[in-house]
């Protein structure tokens, strides 16, 4: 559950951002450029957290009003090597943080940190992660939170998708794009499992959101729709004029679904409203 | 022998309930409390509390009833309750500061052979610690039922009485006063008659928390769980008086409190309890079911959207809003407008800062975009679809305990919505 040190939102003095050169930093530096806000927007280039010295460097470059966002990540972490790095990132930024105490903190987690077989997942579901990927984001959060006098939000996404998307894996952006140069889509089995898909532009959002809000506690970014892989392909391959063909393989894994119970997030901020899948894609579409 | 004189201290929900009724049952009952304007108010006749027939049955026997802030009042009761409502925070645990210094208030008033019976909810082992004789000190189980606790105060469906030696037989008074109820007696040792009340609401909790997930799966595959529990009925291990009707979470405070009960001695001795754990979590999610149907429903289309609310109180025939899903719906409708009634508790308990009061029930409908109906009072259901139909902007009723008839609403334009099926779309031309 999230809760608010502000009841009515504020700009942050000062943001800083790590990862803005990501996926998901560029997202949250796009909304609060949308905004206004005062960014400092850090990629890698600027501020590599794997570097000897990188926490004093950052200390260096923090403010006590200052709202830090931490999205940096080495992503997916798939091997043990991505594992360390990543956590000596994260070692990094607490080493800063605690040289030089900001205001407020916002971690970019995943939901990686719950096990694939929650249903449905709240911010309640104990986290027992089962991919390398899963215990990086949340050794980080047990780091941060060990680390952070500042109110602390760790937000946990689902499954993101975009024009910017640099994976490229199973489900919307692949198809969109396959759909796109009117390749056929083919499906893990008859594409059953179904997933909650959340538009890009919507984590940048729920992320300024927390920063306004002062908000601490955890809150998953997922929209509350699951859809079927089946479905999603069907999606993508309306956006395009030609027919694309959506094609089934021999079924390798037992079907998993993930659903979301988004109750936390209607009660933290009421009238945000998450883009469905339908009108994300074709807004996806059109940016690419 | 003569008739014993029975003693309640304190006069909240339980005390005072009990008191009219063992006065109903023609036995001289005195009742102590130390709020003496709370006292006063119950003599002149103003009772604190809502309750069916409670009112009349305090007037009709008012001769037999004495009530005194003093706790000499007590001094001729061969059997004195200690009947106080013991108050629990958000998390449903137990504040027994005001029932301990109530016994300490009472021990020193009764008469040396007077028995103490401990009324109130209590957490086992409380009992067996108190400083009173063990031939003198005994529990009893409660059975107050908001909305129905007179019912249940005259006609128990047993006694349960928590005893140091349960081999021995009960004191007279004590067996004459149980023994007017007519029905059977079961005496046992402390620790057992506080867990029997604590197990009892477990069960409870079980078939409510078995009766939710089960609805709320019906909603998704298009089955009607309300076609389901009849048929559970009849089935002799589940029987008819099960609790299988869905609901908003466990609300009201008494059952949060034994669930917390439990879990605390649980881990206090290890052993496993994920089952009551499960219990509050399914009660969690499906208190905010008519939160996530407005924005579904409503709010997505309608962001400005004006909601109408149909009931504070946290079930019908009840004053109490005590962990009620209808003000726990209001606390997170801050940005909207909200039009509610009730019709016992004021729409000042809302405490939301765009709230109306409505003149009636049907008037909370009148220009609203969608009308919750959260709790289930029987006026409600003399509500005709069409007239909600008439007086509502928005088509959208949630009614979660089914207190008007789907079809009919459906019928009436309404999309309805409710616990344990489909939602009922308008049918079309309305």
């Amino acid at each position: 559950m999230l809760t608010h040190g502000l009841a009515e939102p504020a700009g942050p003095k000062r943001v800083v951002l790590l990862g803005a050169g990501g996926f998901v930093g560029g997202a949250i530096a796009k909304r609060l450029a949308l905004l206004g806000i005062a960014t400092l927007a850090l990629t890698r280039k600027e501020m590599d957290l794997l570097v000897q010295g990188a926490g004093d460097r950052l200390a260096g470059l923090l403010r006590d009003d200052d709202s830090l966002v931490f999205v940096s990540a080495l992503a997916p972490t798939r091997t043990a090597a991505m594992l360390i790095d990543n956590l000596r990132m994260g070692e990094a930024v607490t080493q800063a943080l605690a040289k030089r105490p900001v205001a407020h903190v916002v971690y970019i987690s995943s939901d990686a940190v719950y096990p694939d077989d929650a249903n449905p997942v709240t911010e309640r579901t104990p986290c027992h992660p089962v991919s390398l990927h899963g215990v990086m984001h949340l050794a980080r959060e047990v780091m941060l939170r060990t680390a952070v006098r500042a109110p602390l939000a760790i937000l946990r996404p689902s499954l993101l998708y975009g024009a910017a998307d640099p994976h490229n894996g199973y489900g919307p952006n692949r198809f969109r794009r396959l759909a796109a140069k009117g390749e056929s889509i083919t499906l893990f089995g008859g594409g059953e499992e179904m997933r909650d898909h959340v538009l890009i532009d919507d984590v940048g959002a729920l992320a300024v959101e927390a920063l306004r809000h002062r908000s601490a506690g955890v809150l998953n970014v997922a929209t509350g729709q699951s859809h079927s892989f089946r479905r999603v392909a069907e999606m993508a391959a309306a956006l395009v004029p030609a027919k694309v063909q959506i094609n089934d393989s021999p079924r390798q894994n037992p079907i998993t679904h993930r659903h979301f119970d988004v109750t936390d997030c209607l009660k933290a901020f009421p009238t945000f409203r998450y883009t469905n899948l339908a009108d994300g894609l074709a807004r996806t579409a059109k940016e690419s | 022998m003569r008739a014993p004189v029975i003693g309640y201290a304190g006069l909240t929900h339980l005390g005072l309930v009990s008191a009219v009724a063992a006065a109903a049952k023609g036995f001289r009952t005195a009742g102590y409390d130390p709020d003496a304007e709370r006292v006063r108010s119950i003599a002149a006749g103003k009772l604190p509390v809502v309750e069916p027939d409670l009112d009349e049955l305090a007037v009709k026997h008012r001769d037999k009833l004495a009530y005194s802030a003093d706790p000499q009042v007590l001094r001729d009761c061969d059997l004195v309750y200690i009947s106080t409502d013991v108050p629990t925070d958000d998390r449903g645990q137990s504040d027994l500061g005001g029932i301990v210094a109530l016994i300490e208030r009472v021990i020193p008033a009764l008469n040396p052979q007077a028995l103490l019976v401990v009324l109130c909810q209590v957490p086992p082992g409380f009992t067996r610690k108190l400083a009173l004789a063990p031939d003198r000190l005994y529990y009893q189980v409660e059975t107050l039922v908001f909305g129905r606790a007179v019912e249940r105060a005259m006609q128990p469906e047993r006694c349960i009485v928590g005893c140091a030696d349960p081999a021995k037989p009960l004191p007279a008074p004590f067996r004459r006063f149980l023994g007017a109820f007519g029905c059977p007696i079961l005496p046992m040792r402390y620790e057992s008659a506080e867990l029997a009340k604590i197990s009892i609401n477990c069960c409870l909790i079980a078939s409510v928390t078995v009766a939710n997930t089960l609805a709320e799966l019906s909603e998704g595959i298009g089955a009607d769980w309300s076609e389901v529990a009849p048929a559970l009925r009849l089935d002799r291990r589940i029987g008819q008086y099960s609790y299988l009707a869905p609901g908003l979470g466990i609300a009201g405070g008494n059952l949060e409190r034994d669930l917390a009960t439990v879990l605390r001695l649980s881990q206090a001795v290890g052993s496993e309890a994920g089952a009551i754990q499960a219990f509050l979590d399914n009660s969690a999610h499906r208190r905010d079911w008519a939160l996530r149907a407005l924005h579904d429903e409503v709010f997505a289309r309608k962001p400005d959207a004006a909601i109408g609310i149909l009931g504070l109180a946290y079930k019908e025939n009840t004053h109490s809003t005590k962990n009620s899903p209808s003000l726990a719906l209001i606390r997170h409708l801050g940005p909207w407008a909200i039009r509610v009634y009730d019709p016992v508790v004021p729409a000042s308990a809302a405490g939301h800062p765009r709230a109306t009061g409505a003149k009636d029930a049907l008037d909370v409908a009148r220009g609203v975009d969608a009308l919750a109906i959260m709790t289930p009072w029987p006026a409600f259901k003399t509500l005709r679809p069409s007239d909600i139909a008439r007086a509502r902007k928005g088509r959208t009723v949630l009614d979660p305990y089914r207190v008007l008839n789907g079809p009919a609403a459906a019928a009436a334009g309404l999309d309805y919505l409710t616990l344990g099926a489909p939602p009922l779309r308008a049918r079309a031309g309305n």
